[in-house]
């Protein structure tokens, strides 16, 4: 069908050429991205919410960069929200986020001081509030323990990715994602691309066979270094390392989960699931000071999908290298080209995303809002970025040992990183991964 | 992609035939000998230039490659590796024919000028890359028909050097025969030929991958002086190897080129590391692994992903996206096929189709040729193979994205301030992002 089509032609052409059933998925965006392996589009709406229904409430566990940033995020997605409860495991955090909802929106966030809670269990007492709706943004090695809590507790939840660090808490996010469908508690994720219009309107196109079938791709993070934590003597190693938690697997899952695992997502979506193997290499040369514990600063990972499919997967973390963060999908008739804000197609249909692309980290809990209230079908990505979270592990995996590694047998693997009740005291001891030696 | 055998590793193979003398001989597959036309054929005098495993099994493969081949004179920075070499054919069928008697075994750094002078007709360059250039400069300055082994140069001047010796090489019918031996196979030929007929449609993406096991050591001698510490440990200093990628994973490259017909990318984005963090001399300054992604203008991508770290899981195989289908490559299987997306099989290199062993092939030809007064010369293609390897490594040791065009015209020069066996500084290994390309 796109063998006749003029390069440039517009994505409504394309469209108009594909058939009654493709127009009328222009028509309404949403019904057409909302095929196969997406459930997190299904009930995305690429626009302001809707102010009708009820005022919902939320409370957030993990008061640092990004927790701060999704309570303004779930404020921003619509009038009828209030911020009702926070935690952390650090005081101070609770505090500084408190004051910033304060001073800046008074009327919907303001905190008072008896629902603002620190320390290991605070998200317990967070999960014990009547708030509708929980942010999950602490450190990854506590969500999937956080996430089963939430959905235990019958709240929907907006979680952070990664979801988990370990094939363990892997299986704990697929079980209690299980269980929040039972309950039809909505489950929203932060790999924001698959809310953000840019990659929406791409994925749509290819799920139309813009670019033929996806046959190969490639994604990258590739970027400078990021902030650390010096140890502040007063408190414990465990308490030291989680607030310098980018640097320790147990926490962060590596920087390969924890900041890559964004594109890895995108091309799950693009291939239609999580691949069935791969193998990787991956070090620390350039990162290698104490203060960043014992991860990597670089991986490489090609992952094989089904029907012998490869991705190119390449990740780094270095002072003064060169930046890269984006995705490549090789189609039979096309290619696709993905970052923020930006998606093309090149081959024989030819088109670039041009018009509005609002904020994804807003709509994100725009589209969790508007389906837990019931304007928008029931929503729950809880598998999918599971799968996601397992596809970097997996990759993580492979560097750290040196072996070929399947999908299945990672996912299966007893590894369990996370301690079961963290508290001040030791923390969790790691040496930097030999290939070959693990 | 099913066929994950531990790809056998070449020079260990090399090194295991000529330390057993006849094994090479007498293996299958090695049974193909060109006979030229008369019972006397004319002498075909030869000099071998580099005495370790390689320059050893090039020997014997010229002397099977024709009965007329005369080994005629050696050299090699180290007596004892000429005397190790030539003690190998004792008891080689064509011992008569091994005519190197102590005053044509010339040691040293400028042997190879002594070597060259002895009144040879071809010469096989087996030494360590570092100094290919200069032999080769020398043996077409002399009008000599060569086997040059891979990697041919190892900095960007080498690569100039080169490419002025390709040219002189051309002007004078010299045949230039390269050990980029994948293109002397069979299956491989068959499956590039079918590649080039467009069974696969255009080629949109290409994987490579060599992992395999590390190189094997020298420990320091006493009255080894630091060069000769190094030059016996070549594999292991970035300047006499060029590196792991530049060394062994070349043959992967090369085949990327054969893929790309001869096009030499844009650019290249590289990674890397000394995963192993042996604190040993030995090692070098050379890394463990690389990754690389070599990028078209034209948005075609080939991603490579190389490992020599023990006790991992060892692959050497390609990997080819068309916009007509897959190919798999698997060279040591072997397995060759091409697949239309719907995993239909459209071409394979059947089972019992011939395999002759492609480093016989390479001597094969080259003396065919110069019996039969034709010329091979295959110059052009060699240095873009040899030349992307640098590209990659030099991407991987700074963390840039860096151009052909800047690697091409690179002046670092990786040459020590003087040739003598004496005091030389300890390289130190590259820190991406600290390193930069000049």
């Amino acid at each position: 069908m796109t063998q006749q089509l003029p390069a440039d032609t517009s994505r409504r052409s394309f469209l108009g050429a594909g058939g009654a059933a493709a127009a009328a998925a222009f028509a309404a965006p949403i019904v057409l991205t909302s095929c196969r392996a997406t459930p997190s589009t299904a009930g995305a709406r690429l626009g302001p919410a809707l102010s009708g229904g009820r005022e919902l409430t939320v409370g957030v566990i993990g008061c640092g960069g990004r927790g701060g940033g999704a309570a303004f995020d779930a404020l921003k997605a619509g009038p009828k929200v209030r911020i009702v409860a926070l935690g952390d495991v650090f005081e101070e955090r609770v505090r500084g986020v408190a004051a910033g909802l304060a001073r800046a929106q008074p009327d919907r966030g303001t905190v008072p001081d008896s629902r603002q809670f620190h320390g290991f269990d605070a998200y317990r007492k967070v999960l014990a509030t009547d708030c509708d709706i929980v942010v999950l943004a602490t450190a990854p090695g506590f969500r999937p323990a956080h996430y089963a809590a939430a959905i235990d507790a019958g709240k929907h939840v907006f979680f952070e990715k990664p979801v988990a660090v370990d094939p363990s808490g892997v299986r704990t996010v697929l079980e209690a994602s299980a269980r929040a469908a039972e309950r039809r508690l909505c489950v929203v994720t932060g790999t924001q691309r698959r809310h953000e219009r840019c990659y929406l309107e791409a994925m749509a196109l290819v799920q139309d066979g813009a670019i033929g079938r996806p046959i190969a791709a490639a994604c990258y993070w590739n970027q400078g270094g990021l902030w650390h934590k010096d140890p502040d003597p007063k408190l414990s190693e465990m308490e030291n390392q989680v607030r310098n938690w980018l640097y320790h697997t147990w926490l962060s899952g590596d920087h390969i989960v924890e900041q890559h695992v964004h594109n890895i997502d995108v091309v799950n979506w693009a291939m239609g699931g999580p691949p069935v193997r791969c193998v990787a290499t991956g070090g620390r040369q350039a990162r290698t000071e104490p203060i960043f514990g014992a991860i990597n600063d670089h991986f490489s990972v090609h992952y094989e999908y089904e029907g012998d499919r490869l991705c190119a997967s390449m990740c780094r973390q270095q002072e003064g290298t060169d930046g890269r963060v984006d995705e490549v999908i090789h189609g039979t008739e096309g290619t696709l080209l993905t970052s923020s804000g930006r998606a093309e197609i090149r081959g024989r249909f030819r088109w670039t995303f041009a018009g509005d692309n609002p904020n994804p980290y807003v709509q994100e809990h725009v589209d969790l809002q508007e389906a837990v209230r019931g304007n928008a079908p029931y929503l729950n990505e809880g598998k999918r970025i599971a799968e996601s979270t397992m596809t970097a592990i997996l990759g993580r995996m492979a560097a750290y040992t040196g072996k070929d590694l399947s999908f299945a047998a990672a996912l299966a693997d007893p590894m369990d990183l996370v301690p079961k009740d963290p508290k001040p005291g030791p923390g969790v001891m790691q040496t930097v991964a030999i290939p070959g030696m693990a | 992609m099913s066929n994950h055998d531990t790809a056998l590793d070449r020079r260990d193979f090399v090194a295991l035939s000529s330390a057993l003398g006849l094994a090479a001989f007498v293996a299958p597959g090695c049974a193909s000998t060109v006979v030229s036309g008369a019972d006397e054929p004319k002498p075909l005098k030869v000099a071998l230039i580099g005495c370790g495993g390689r320059g050893s099994g090039a020997a014997n493969q010229a002397l099977k490659a024709d009965k007329g081949v005369i080994l005629w004179a050696v050299a090699d920075a180290f007596p004892d590796r000429m005397d190790a070499c030539l003690k190998q054919f004792d008891k080689h069928p064509a011992k008569d024919r091994v005519q190197v008697p102590a005053e044509r075994r010339f040691a040293g750094f400028d042997g190879y000028k002594k070597a060259i002078a002895s009144g040879v007709d071809a010469v096989l360059l087996c030494s360590a890359p570092h100094f290919r250039p200069m032999h080769l400069a020398e043996s077409v300055a002399a009008g000599k028909h060569i086997f040059c082994e891979k990697p041919m140069f190892v900095d960007a001047p080498g690569y100039r050097s080169v490419c002025e010796s390709v040219k002189a090489a051309r002007a004078k019918n010299l045949n230039l025969v390269s050990g980029f031996c994948w293109r002397r196979s069979a299956p491989e030929r068959a499956t590039f030929a079918e590649l080039e007929k467009g069974t696969l449609g255009s080629v949109m993406a290409m994987y490579g991958c060599y992992y395999t096991g590390p190189l094997g050591t020298k420990k320091r001698e006493q009255g080894w002086s630091d060069m000769e510490f190094q030059v016996r440990n070549w594999q292991h200093f970035n300047w006499l190897s060029g590196d792991q990628l530049v060394e062994q994973a070349v043959h992967s490259i090369d085949k990327i080129n054969w893929a790309f017909r001869n096009e030499p990318p844009a650019s290249a984005v590289g990674m890397g590391g000394r995963q192993l963090r042996e604190p040993i001399p030995e090692r070098g300054d050379v890394y463990d692994h690389f990754a690389v992604v070599y990028e078209w203008a034209d948005g075609r991508r080939a991603f490579l992903n190389c490992r020599q770290e023990p006790d991992c899981y060892f692959e050497n195989t390609d990997w080819i996206a068309g916009t007509k289908g897959q190919c798999f490559i698997n060279g040591w299987g072997p397995t060759h096929w091409m697949k239309d997306p719907a995993g239909k099989v459209l071409w394979e290199y059947p089972a019992d189709g011939p395999k002759p062993d492609m480093y016989q092939a390479e001597h094969d030809e080259l003396f065919r040729a110069i019996r039969a007064g034709t010329v091979i010369n295959d110059g052009d293609w060699m240095v873009t193979s040899n030349m992307m390897a640098v590209l990659g490594r030099m991407a991987a040791y700074s963390g840039q994205k860096v151009t052909w065009e800047q690697a091409c015209a690179s002046q670092e020069s990786l040459s020590p301030p003087q040739y003598i066996m004496g005091p030389l500084e300890m390289p130190v290994e590259k820190k991406p992002g600290q390193y930069k390309v000049t």
